[in-house]
């Protein structure tokens, strides 16, 4: 039943706390083997979804299935299959490093040599051989996150679900950290799920998923979403920012605009030319850049339509 | 065999923990003999019970049952410990799910009760000397309301989420538990709602069954004290892993109103 189910189904999946809808209705499909990004400003259900797809929320409407097992009926077979990263390491400080490890190959079923295998292997993975015997709280951030992730893949996981991953780290560890992941993928075909508000870390994912306010705002491969915003996107600021800015919507070569703290981010669609051309004629310019679209770019279209609009909002 | 994997696991890690907190587990040593030193002398200069017995005879099985009461039921500060720092999360997404989760844990506050129930215990000879057999008995007695105990430290854990509340909480359990159990002084002659209070206090009868095994005049009979001792475990158990996890009730409930979508 589960050999060629997706690694990830939700039908319509939502959570609620009280009065508030922390995510709305999800939809999505993720095949084994993908990397899925999942975007969103805080508050936006991120958290939810994935503590729903771990089986640690109950839905309070539709469903969620984990390589065809249901997420509420068949926890114990939904848990075989995951590996979960929480945004806070779940490390703990009085135990070494490799009793961290041993405690998880033991919470995850492995047993004795087993578990003595999975752990001497993760530790030379990871690159914590030398540092098996020392406590945990004596590791650096950095160090106590690949322990983390490294607790979670133990038991070779097929779907990894990664609470902002990366969070807090320096250039160096997060680089060891998706090597890590990427090694996982390309050598057990495990599927991951990740939040992140690192936007350029989504950029390789086979998909994203956008979400404001407990809702799917967009969902596409990464390349799809940035086409949306246009070919290139200009970086207008300056007093005559929002004249040019009108003065391009005119010209209809306008997909998008959003309103910065400085000025303006418009996404282009059409000649570059025309529009540096009217960039340079147009007074009060103090800076005009042209670059290629960004998921950044997407995120702040899709997040901002959301929250500056609220009677579009009410009226869905 | 992955439930027994994952209790094993949490064993193994709570006893580690309990040795690396070394002041901790001195204080919960010192604590009995606080009593018995100190109180215990004092009030043997003005008390006899029960007849010829002193004070100090009295009070020592009550001291062991002490011992392991606090020793077990403080173990279970790990547990809110766990909930604010994310290890909890982690043991409940676990395939063992959560009655493997309780059992470890319960197991483990039951041990380190044991032990620091079986340290006063070995000072028997110098308190209240029992032959070999007796002893036995007191250890059988130990571990039975050290089990008792430990659930009764995870009730009182199910829902607090920061160790500062647990802190807080536990006194307020702690000392009526062991005030109103007979440990100290007897209570048959308390006011009626203490007295009430007193039949049914689980710690009541791990003094008892304790007082049996040291030959001390008793309330109870042992058949009572062990059916009363083995099912408050069973009926505490339940009510903890109720307790513990109510999103997991919650998608019992649901599932079965709501019919989750296929």
């Amino acid at each position: 039943m589960s050999g060629s189910a997706p690694a990830i189904e939700t039908d319509r999946l939502g959570r609620d706390y009280g009065d508030v809808r922390a995510l709305d209705a999800l939809d999505l499909r993720v095949p084994a083997g993908a990397l899925v990004g999942l975007l969103g400003p805080n508050g936006a259900g991120k958290t939810t979804a994935m503590l729903l797809l771990g089986t640690l929320l109950a839905p309070s409407r539709g469903a969620a299935r984990i390589f065809g097992h249901d997420v509420t009926r068949d926890r114990g077979a939904v848990r075989r299959r995951l590996g979960l990263v929480f945004q806070e390491a779940s490390v703990d400080g009085l135990l070494t490093v490799a009793e961290n490890l041993f405690f998880a190959a033991r919470l995850n079923g492995l047993g004795g040599r087993a578990a003595g295998e999975a752990v001497a292997r993760a530790l030379e993975q990871t690159g914590l051989t030398a540092r098996a015997g020392i406590p945990a709280r004596q590791l650096s951030g950095g160090w106590r996150r690949l322990l983390d992730i490294t607790r979670a893949s133990l038991h070779q996981p097929d779907l990894l679900i990664l609470d902002e991953p990366t969070v807090g780290l320096d250039p160096e560890h997060r680089e060891r950290l998706w090597s890590m992941l990427e090694h996982q993928r390309r050598t057990r075909g495990t599927t991951i799920l990740f939040s992140t508000h690192y936007l350029t870390e989504a950029e390789p994912s086979d998909l994203v998923v956008l979400l404001s306010a407990g809702k799917v705002v967009a969902s596409d491969t990464p390349a799809s979403l940035r086409k949306t915003i246009g070919s290139e996107v200009a970086e207008i600021e300056g007093p005559g920012a929002e004249q040019l800015g009108e003065a391009l919507r005119g010209l209809g070569v306008v997909a998008i605009s959003l309103r910065t703290e400085r000025g303006w981010r418009v996404g282009l669609r059409g000649p570059r030319e025309t529009v540096v051309e009217l960039a340079g004629t147009t007074p009060g310019i103090e800076r005009f850049a042209l670059r290629p679209a960004t998921l950044e770019d997407v995120y702040f279209a899709r997040t901002q339509k959301i929250s500056q609009d609220p009677k579009k909002q009410a009226n869905k | 065999m992955s439930a027994l994997s994952a209790v094993y696991g949490i064993i193994a890690r709570d006893l580690t923990r309990t040795t690396r907190q070394t002041s901790r587990l001195l204080g919960g040593v010192a604590r009995p003999f606080m009593w018995l030193l100190l109180v215990g002398a004092g009030f043997n200069a003005i008390a006899r019970v029960e007849g010829s017995l002193s004070y100090q005879a009295f009070v020592y099985p009550g001291i062991i049952v002490m011992a392991a009461l606090f020793g077990a039921m403080l173990m279970a500060i790990s547990t809110v410990y766990d909930r604010e720092f994310g290890v909890l999360r982690l043991m409940l997404a676990s395939p063992a799910g959560v009655t493997a989760v309780l059992t470890g844990r319960a197991l483990a506050a039951a041990m380190v009760g044991m032990i620091q129930g079986a340290i006063v215990l070995a000072f028997a000879p110098v308190f209240a000397p029992v032959s070999l057999e007796d002893m036995a008995a007191a250890a059988g007695a130990l571990a039975l309301g050290s089990m008792v105990s430990s659930i009764l430290g995870l009730l009182v854990a199910a829902r607090l989420r920061s160790v500062e509340n647990f802190a807080g909480v536990i006194n307020v359990v702690l000392f009526p538990l062991l005030f109103v159990s007979g440990a100290l002084y007897p209570t048959a002659g308390m006011p009626a709602p203490l007295r009430l209070l007193a039949l049914i206090n689980p710690v009541t009868y791990q003094v008892d069954l304790m007082r049996h095994a040291f030959g001390q005049p008793t309330e109870f009979t042992v058949a009572l004290d062990l059916l009363v001792l083995s099912s408050s475990t069973l009926v505490l158990f339940g009510l903890t892993t109720l307790l513990f996890d109510p999103e997991q009730r919650f998608v019992f409930k649901e599932g079965k109103s709501e019919g989750v979508k296929e």
